[in-house]
């Protein structure tokens, strides 16, 4: 079983995310994290698959012929995803192992900060309590990794999605801080958040 | 930026790790490993922040001699010299502790030393201070002392028995793994424990009994199970022996008084019982898959005068209902340290070789083969009675590798008045820690992260170990030291010093494999390409044993124990020290805190003591949650942050081991013994509590005169 990636063949194994990434495509998947399985909320692995714009992390590679990553028109849109995702605030793709990419790194840098006239969302928290990392509000996307590494896989529960629209936000829980919380401090959530919002508090020793 | 995968240093969950290493060679961020069987993309606190340790100023960097009562800097050959020459006076009496969290090369290269130099079998490890009464009653009983199952097998259980033990604190991705199986897959779970630990949150049976009433509990169970039928006498009959001196025993109680005397309510024990005997079938499990369950273990079972007789009823209840040798069921003896398997597997234990092989003719022969040299056949001496037998002069010089027995052996105040009468101590370690500070030669050891090696973890692992940094200092691997130290001394007693010249790491677990039934199979090469391989791995194209006694007990037939309910603990409380104290572990730090006092987020999230002590005790000793407060025993005292919880039983007293603050729970713990395993009874002490008076007061008062 095979797909059709860009015009060459690759096995077609996983999802079309896998099978692209493993074919050594930089393609933006903020909200994919290795360990868990796809969310499909940050819609930035866009792909035409057969000629359908698709999220290549929700669909198995082995259910399409020919995918096509640079095609103009899934560029645009792809473009205009991390625009938006960009507009929500101030994200920071910047962990040396992040899953970000070429394409979106470049966007945000760009964008970062340029409402396209939607609003902004207005949450600024930042929570420096725990003492191995901290949360920087103004830089989450809100693709929902770091939830899904405490409840999906480290089964702990501490931190969770509140809210709706605008005031959707990432919190362990009403008004405590991370430090306050059962927060156990496994880091996993750190380890998934594509953007530092959550991120380790020092590098090196001490 | 370079990035090496390796194995987690702390607990024995083994997860795997990737060390991100910066420019300036210090370990900048710790990423899990999705792909690592054992931890399956997780770690916890310690593994993923708690690693900064190994650059700590506080490091050892240069061996250091005691001049003039000072422990002074000096070079290596003028260190290891004396060394040399000094253990070579005191051979004949001499004992030497290895290291649960050095490598199974270090380990292995320790107790050829101490039996083909030194001559003697006096080698142990910390596994005599926590799992010795598993690893006594499994060998007795089944045969082999190792975990029986994979921690997959947790996921796949219907049902899980953790008994005396926390794992949400000490093994805290075994717990994610766990909490994963109930969430997700339906896995009922029982938890035995006279605290209410946080599993206890998805607990379907809460058996809180009363300390050292183990035996108590298991045997009711059994006799639950025998009572409804629901033994497996297909097992019994074909794969076990000793049953009817066993049944008599369990006969002579009835579930109800095994629940009086462990203050329980016989229709939970009775339910517990029958779960774990007849767990339900899952919705996930296929029609022709057997329901197991898994009983997992720690140190409420083994650390008490009673520890082998609490592990031997807990394993008589694995043999009764045959939940052993199948997926989703086992024993599991849930290991502390990062590799205190590997080092009991090593041969670091005195009363047999490594892969446990006993002092006979037969198993004895192809090391004497390969090493050049009679080996002792006697019994040594273990951890425990060693530092006892220092008091007789039985033993004058030690080597203790890695290990800090004056913080983890029980009764500090008598065991550092032993210590100070050797004739000669020598520590090897990263950190000038409580018993370095007595030592005549102190040796700077490499941390994990500057040396190769293996680890193998809880579930038999044998994963690689790689060096991500150069050495701190002028520190070295232990196994190097130690070969620096035997090659000076074979000359003297008519050994091949070359037993000794090793090219690395790789030659060393060669020389283990070749020597290790069990290991024989593996191979740096083969852990390299493949990743961990989980022992007995008898041959070179072996996939490794996932879980053991599919078809049979090493010993054959798995023998049942008869045990009955004795004494609850060596020391009972009284009027002047009314409350029992029990110890254990916490999350953020690890044992007697060596390591993790020497990481600032750990010790910023617990930097006191915490004494959790139960509402009602905490009320007529005028104590609020918080206050300063002060534990005393008869042979010690200890300062701590009251925690005025619940989770304890009226009565109790609950402190983890780790010293904070120049206090340490093991300076009130009691040094009596398990007969059998010489494990000493960490988890029972009479003590009392009181709130610490204020300092004005202290001045004005003076010092205390009681201890």
């Amino acid at each position: 079983m095979s797909v059709r990636i860009d015009g060459r063949e690759f096995p077609a194994d996983g999802s079309i995310l896998d099978a692209v990434l493993a074919a050594g495509i930089d393609l933006p998947h903020l909200c994919k994290d290795d360990n868990l399985p796809a969310i499909g909320a940050c819609r930035t692995c866009l792909v035409e698959a057969d000629g359908r714009v698709v999220a290549a992390c929700s669909a198995p590679a082995s259910s399409v012929r020919e995918v096509l990553t640079t095609t103009e028109r899934v560029e645009r849109i792809r473009r205009g995803v991390l625009e938006l995702t960009a507009a929500m605030g101030d994200p920071r793709p910047d962990l040396p192992h992040g899953p970000c990419g070429v394409q979106a790194r470049q966007t945000f840098a760009a964008h970062a900060g340029v409402s396209n006239g939607l609003s902004r969302r207005e949450r600024t928290a930042v929570d420096s309590t725990n003492p191995f990392f901290s949360f920087v509000e103004t830089a989450c996307i809100l693709c929902g990794r770091c939830v899904a590494a405490c409840q999906q896989l480290q089964h702990i529960g501490a931190i969770g999605l509140a809210g709706a629209g605008l005031a959707t936000r990432v919190t362990p829980g009403a008004s405590i801080t991370f430090r306050e919380s059962i927060c156990t401090s496994c880091g996993s959530c750190v380890a998934a958040c594509p953007t530092s919002a959550l991120s380790p508090k020092t590098g090196g020793a001490e | 930026m370079k990035r090496v995968a390796s194995t987690c240093p702390y607990c024995g969950v083994g997860c795997g790790i990737v060390l991100n290493v910066d420019e300036a060679d210090r370990i900048s961020w710790v990423d899990d490993v999705p792909e690592n069987p054992s931890s399956d993309g997780m770690l916890c606190v310690k593994g993923r922040f708690g690693t900064t340790f190994v650059n700590h100023p506080d490091r050892l960097t240069t061996p250091l001699i005691r001049r003039n009562g000072n422990l002074e800097p000096a070079g290596w050959d003028e260190a290891l010299d004396l060394v040399a020459a000094k253990f070579l006076e005191f051979r004949g009496a001499f004992g030497s502790f290895a290291s649960a969290k050095a490598t199974n090369e270090d380990a292995f290269v320790q107790q050829k030393f101490v039996r083909l130099v030194m001559g003697t079998n006096n080698v142990d490890h910390c596994t005599r201070l926590c799992h010795s009464p598993s690893v006594e009653a499994m060998l007795q009983q089944l045969g082999s002392g190792a975990t029986s199952n994979s921690y997959s097998d947790y996921e796949d259980a219907s049902c899980i028995v953790l008994v005396g033990c926390d794992p949400g604190s000490n093994h805290p991705v075994v717990a994610s793994r766990m909490r994963r199986a109930i969430d997700s897959r339906g896995t009922r779970l029982v938890v035995v424990n006279p605290r209410r630990i946080e599993m206890c949150e998805r607990a379907d049976i809460f058996l809180q009994n009363h300390p050292g009433t183990d035996v108590a509990v298991f045997n009711g169970m059994a006799r639950a199970i025998l009572d409804a039928g629901l033994q497996d006498g297909a097992f019994v009959a074909s794969r076990t022996e000793g049953f009817d001196a066993w049944l008599a025993a369990i006969r002579e109680t009835t579930v109800e008084d095994c629940a009086a005397i462990a203050g329980l309510d016989a229709a939970d024990l009775r339910a517990a019982g029958l779960l774990y005997a007849d767990p339900p079938r899952l919705a996930w499990q296929p029609a022709d898959w057997r329901p197991g369950s898994c009983l997992v273990w720690g140190m409420g079972v083994t650390q008490h005068t009673n520890g082998t007789d609490n592990a031997h009823s807990l394993l008589n209840l694995a043999l009764l209902t045959g939940q052993v040798g199948r997926p989703g069921c086992g024993v599991s003896p849930l290991r502390g340290q990062n590799n205190v398997q590997g080092c009991g597997d090593a041969g670091c234990v005195p009363d047999s070789l490594p892969g446990y092989q006993r002092y006979e003719d037969a198993t004895i022969r192809p090391f004497e083969d390969l090493w050049g040299a009679e080996l002792s056949r006697d019994q040594g001496l273990k951890a425990t009675d060693m530092v006892e037998q220092i008091a007789v002069g039985a033993i004058r010089a030690m080597y203790i590798v890695g290990e800090n027995p004056l913080l983890s052996e029980p009764n500090l105040h008598h065991a550092t008045d032993l210590f100070r009468k050797l004739d000669f101590l020598v520590v090897q370690d990263l950190f000038l820690h409580e018993t370095a500070e007595l030592a005549d030669v102190v040796l700077p050891a490499c941390s994990f992260a500057e040396k190769d090696g293996t680890f193998t973890n809880s579930e038999r692992r044998v994963q690689r170990v790689r060096q991500a940094i150069p050495a701190v200092g002028e520190s070295r691997p232990d196994w190097a030291i130690v070969c620096e130290i035997a090659r000076r001394i074979c000359p003297n007693v008519e050994i091949d010093p070359r037993q000794f010249d090793y090219e690395g790491p790789a030659a060393i677990f060669a020389e283990m494999a070749r020597l290790t039934p069990f290991l024989r199979g593996l191979s740096y090469e083969r852990l390299d390409a493949e990743g961990g391989i989980q022992w007995p791995c008898p041959e070179p194209g072996h996939p490794g044993t996932p879980y053991l006694y599919a078809e049979s007990f090493p010993r054959g037939l798995g023998k049942f124990v008869p045990v009955r309910q004795g004494a609850l603990a060596d020391e009972e409380t009284d009027a002047e020290y009314p409350l029992i104290l029990n110890t254990g572990r916490i999350l953020y730090h690890w044992h007697g805190g060596t390591i993790t006092r020497r990481v600032e987020g750990l010790l910023d999230r617990v930097g006191v003591i915490p004494v959790a002590v139960h509402p009602n005790d905490a009320e007529s000793a005028g104590i609020a949650d918080g206050d300063p407060v002060m534990v005393m025993s008869r042979r010690g005292r200890l300062s701590g942050e009251a925690l005025v919880t619940d989770a304890v039983q009226p009565g109790a007293l609950f402190v983890p081991f780790v010293k904070l603050q120049d206090s340490a729970a093991n300076f009130l713990t009691n040094n009596v013994y398990d007969p059998e395993s010489r494990i000493p009874e960490y988890k029972v002490c009479a003590v009392r509590i009181e709130k610490k008076r204020e300092r004005k007061r202290m001045e004005a008062a003076g010092e205390p005169s009681r201890p």
